[in-house]
């Protein structure tokens, strides 16, 4: 139903004179559009036009309507242009011209066509581009007809209005008003427009009328005015100006220069080109052609797709997160069995610790919201089994042993903290007593009061301290169940870590054997020993009592400074262990029974002459000396100190006598080299010189066995004794009666061990209820630093000449 | 027979080969874990004593579940959060206690991957 079909309509073009029409053919119902071939331009007298075109065309059904078109010639009658209704597909249209118009058109035979002449007298007569379509009409009032008065012919006007759009049966009525054209209005264009009026009333019928002419006839609503002859047969001057030029394409040239490196290609190409331009006109090749392209009506299309879902996703690249990724990367091709099993028994565990493992995972925020919410709706469903399993699975894991350990260690030190500060020699914290809520003000004011009433203790406090003598200040115990009861009977510290005490547990009696135990303290935790050892050692035959660590200068053997660990046994062996493939000793020396000619000692000599139940003394003690490692003390059973060497396993260097009962020990004066303490179950202490078997000074303090004693590490004048129950602190400097400090203990406790801390001004004291006490020393008279073995001997040879 | 040795250095707390002075019965490290769990517990100034699992779930708590519920997940954040401080300056250091003092009372975490040990102890008493 385009416009553009024809019904073949013959083109009617000749017969037109002024007429632009269209042709039609007597179509009936099938709704044909037709369409000229030509717009004539051919000065036609009108009557004879129309006749012809009656005769021609007269067809079939009988038109009512007639189509019209614009006379092309001056002052001719109006004729209206004739819309048609696209849709109606008018079937066949004939001309009809009123009779009314040939008496118009009668008067003027000669209708002239306008005609263009140039100033050489061509024709330059423009021809019509458009060849219009009979059934379009225009769609739009021309204002550009309206404007000009005769200056455009009818032709122009016709063929201009027929560019025009379609129009459709509403817009009908506007074109009666529309103006085409500014020729003037005849009378029978009146008549015409009664016509029109007639006509006006039919596009509302149109529609009824499908086989019928759906032509109307529309005229121009011009301007009455009478024209006379004169007007008629005037000439009209038609001025044609040159418009401004419209450029369309502007290809500036390009120069390029002779010498230039395309000068060649270019002059080549130019020639070229001249060639095909001239081989152009007649070739075969190049044939001119038009072509009518079609416009695609545009065409809106709406797609619709699914909603593109769009997601935040933060992530947080840390530092350790970028470090993870990277040994990740290096670790999955290693251990990749080994992650496939961490992963599948881990299923249960959130994702957000596995994210600082895993690479690039950083679902941590997402998922650690999550997990909140899983741990509150885990928590109100009961545990699983698989959470049970994995819940002992942790409690048996070594790390948590290890944080368990460090934990109590942790709790420890708050606890102690007061005290392991003091032990450490460091200021003691004071814990700010937590105070009930009270205004802030009210507050501050108070801790002011409390600071300046602390200030003021503390300085009476040191003002006190200074007359206070010196005293020991317990600061803890060593102590557990387990080793409750049990009598203590050695202390060592370790040499590497300080902290680190060895405590061996015995019984002395003999009605109760309990197993011995040796035990390993830390300082860090006073609570709880941390390590146990449960057996004692079989291979003497008798008690050991001493058992140490020796570095000794192994300069034959040429190996350098060795340790090596040595013991003194009640079955009279002093051996020296070695580790090779299993424990192993070998004898130092055999302590024997002396038999050294002396007074004292001749009722016992001959006792052992007759009964030798056993030629080996007991030996309860040694010390090796501190510089040479090569010569040692022992005490013995009998009371004897001897002085032996490594290198002589046989004989005695030196028989210290002195004791009436067994020594308990014997120890080296730490900066005096030629000094040493002994103690026995004589209730006495005796400080010997070396070079002189007699003891050099004797201390009967009390009338109890001295279990213990010992040097202190700072000063060459202070030893510590351990008697039954108490512990007496020596400072020979002040005084050789008196005990500088002595510290009772509870009834029923024997302090049985005694030893220095090294670097704190402890001491530690072990008793027969298991305790490991931890004294602080305070108040100690300050240490002379300068010259300490001369004055000992000084004081010494002053005292040995008293007490001897 | 059984050595003593003097290794120089604190051995490996409480391992598994220790023939140990504890009660017959006990050698197993589950003993020891509870024997020591117990011994936290009974410590001066010890509030309360909890174990939780990775996902908050309390496998040994002193105190009551929502107050446990409660210190996992705070403490959880804050574990991370420490723990991220610690790695962010050096990658290849790593938290390992964490000890936070308020005017009542400490609070002490032991983490790691898959739980997290928390004490709660009032030093001043």
């Amino acid at each position: 139903m385009t416009p553009g079909k024809h019904s073949g309509a013959s083109a009617r073009a000749a017969n037109g004179g002024a007429w632009g029409y269209r042709d039609f053919r007597g179509g009936q119902k099938k709704g044909w559009c037709t369409t000229p071939q030509l717009v004539a331009t051919m000065p036609v007298s009108p009557a004879g036009s129309h006749k012809q075109q009656n005769f021609g065309l007269n067809n079939a059904t009988q038109p009512k309507k007639s189509i019209s078109f614009f006379a092309t010639m001056k002052a001719t009658s109006v004729k209206g242009y004739t819309g048609a209704n696209q849709s109606r597909m008018a079937v066949s249209k004939t001309v009809l011209i009123p009779p009314e118009l040939k008496t118009v058109e009668k008067p003027n035979p000669n209708i002239k066509t306008t005609q263009v002449f140039d100033i050489n007298g061509t024709d330059v007569t423009p021809r019509p581009l458009y060849h219009p379509d009979p059934l379009t009409g225009t769609a739009k009032p021309s204002k550009l007809l309206t404007s000009q008065e005769g200056s455009l012919g009818s032709e122009f006007i016709s063929s201009y209005s027929l560019y025009q759009n379609t129009i459709n049966p509403s817009t009908l009525g506007q074109f009666t008003r529309s103006v085409l054209g500014s020729s003037t209005v005849s009378k029978s264009s009146v008549s015409a427009s009664e016509s029109i009026a007639e006509d006006l009333e039919e596009p509302s019928y149109k529609r009824e009328r499908l086989t019928s002419f759906t032509d109307l006839q529309v005229i121009r609503a011009a301007p009455e005015k009478i024209v006379t002859k004169e007007d008629l047969e005037k000439n009209i001057e038609i001025i044609l100006t040159e418009t401004e030029t419209l450029r369309f394409f502007d290809l500036p040239t390009v120069m390029v220069s002779v010498e230039s490196e395309e000068a060649e290609k270019v002059t080549q190409r130019n020639k070229n080109y001249e060639v095909l331009c001239r081989n152009r006109l007649g070739n075969d090749l190049y044939v001119e052609r038009m072509m009518q392209t079609f416009n695609g009506a545009p065409k809106n299309k709406d797609v619709q797709c699914d909603k593109i879902i769009m997601e935040d996703k933060g992530i947080m690249s840390t530092a350790w997160d970028l470090y993870d990724s990277y040994n990740a990367m290096e670790l999955v091709s290693l251990s990749v069995k080994q992650s496939v099993v961490e992963s599948s028994s881990k299923a249960n565990v959130l994702p957000k610790d596995q994210d600082q493992r895993l690479p690039g995972s950083t679902t941590e925020k997402n998922s650690e919201t999550s997990s909140l919410m899983d741990i509150e709706n885990v928590i109100l469903a009961k545990i699983h089994e698989d959470e049970e399993d994995h819940s002992d699975a942790i409690l048996k894991s070594d790390k948590f042993h290890q944080d368990l350990f460090f934990m109590e260690r942790v709790l420890m030190e708050n606890i102690f903290q007061p005290k392991l500060a003091a032990y450490r020699q460091l200021p003691v914290l004071k814990e700010p007593e937590p105070e009930e809520p009270e205004d802030v003000l009210e507050s501050a004011k108070h801790e002011e009061v409390e600071e300046e009433s602390k200030k003021e203790e503390e300085e009476e406090i040191h003002a006190e301290e200074s007359t206070i003598p010196a005293n020991l200040e317990r600061l803890w115990s060593f102590s557990c169940d387990l080793t409750k009861g049990l009598n203590v009977s050695s202390l060592a510290w370790n040499k590497t870590n300080p902290d680190l005490l060895a405590v061996g547990y015995g019984h002395f009696g003999f009605k109760e054997q309990k197993r011995g135990l040796a035990c390993c303290w830390s300082i860090k935790n006073p609570m709880y020993f941390f390590y146990c050892f449960s057996e004692s050692p079989q291979k003497h035959l008798g008690p050991v009592w001493q058992l140490q660590w020796i570095e000794q200068d192994r300069g034959t053997t040429g190996d350098g400074k060795r340790e090596i660990l040595v013991s003194i046994s009640a079955d009279g062996r002093i051996s020296k262990w070695v580790i090779r493939k299993g424990l192993d000793c070998y004898d130092l020396m055999r302590l024997k029974r002396t038999t050294a000619a002396s007074n004292k000692k001749g009722g016992e000599k001959e006792k052992k002459d007759e009964a030798l139940i056993s030629r080996q003394a007991p030996g309860m003690c040694f010390a090796f000396h501190p510089k040479d490692t090569n010569i040692y003390l022992a005490g013995t059973e009998e009371g004897h100190i001897h002085k032996c060497s490594c290198s002589y396993n046989e004989q005695y260097l030196d028989t210290y006598r002195g004791h009436k009962g067994p020594v308990y020990k014997v120890t080296w004066n730490p900066f005096c080299h030629d000094v040493f303490l002994s103690c026995s179950a004589d209730w006495g202490v005796i400080i010997w010189q070396q070079e002189n078997v007699k003891p050099s000074l004797s201390f009967y303090p009390a009338t109890s066995v001295v279990y213990d004693v010992a040097w202190s590490p700072k000063s060459s004048y202070i030893f510590a004794a351990a008697n039954e129950n108490r512990v007496e602190i020596w400072d020979l400097h002040i005084s050789t009666l008196d005990p500088l400090i002595v510290n009772t203990a509870n009834p029923g406790i024997k302090f049985t061990t005694i030893l220095f801390a090294k670097q704190t001004d402890c001491l530690l004291v072990g008793d027969s209820d298991g305790q490991v006490s931890v004294y602080e020393l305070r108040n100690m008279p300050t240490v002379l630093e300068t010259g300490r073995g001369d004055i000992m001997d000084t004081l010494l040879g002053s005292k040995s000449n008293q007490s001897a | 027979m059984n050595e003593w040795t003097n290794t120089g250095r604190e051995p490996d707390p409480l391992p598994s080969s220790l023939p140990g002075p504890t009660a017959p019965g006990l050698g197993e490290p589950q003993a020891e874990v509870e024997e020591t769990l117990k011994r936290i517990q009974s410590h001066k100034g010890v509030i309360g004593t909890m174990v939780v699992n990775a996902e908050g779930i309390p496998i040994r708590t002193t105190l009551d579940n929502s107050t446990t519920v409660q210190y996992a997940g705070l403490l959880h954040h804050l574990t991370m959060k420490a723990k991220s401080t610690v790695r962010d300056i050096d990658p290849q250091n790593d938290l390992t206690f964490l000890r936070i003092r308020s005017k009542k009372h400490e609070i002490m975490v032991a983490p790691d991957k898959e739980y997290l040990l928390i004490v709660i102890q009032n030093p001043c008493e």
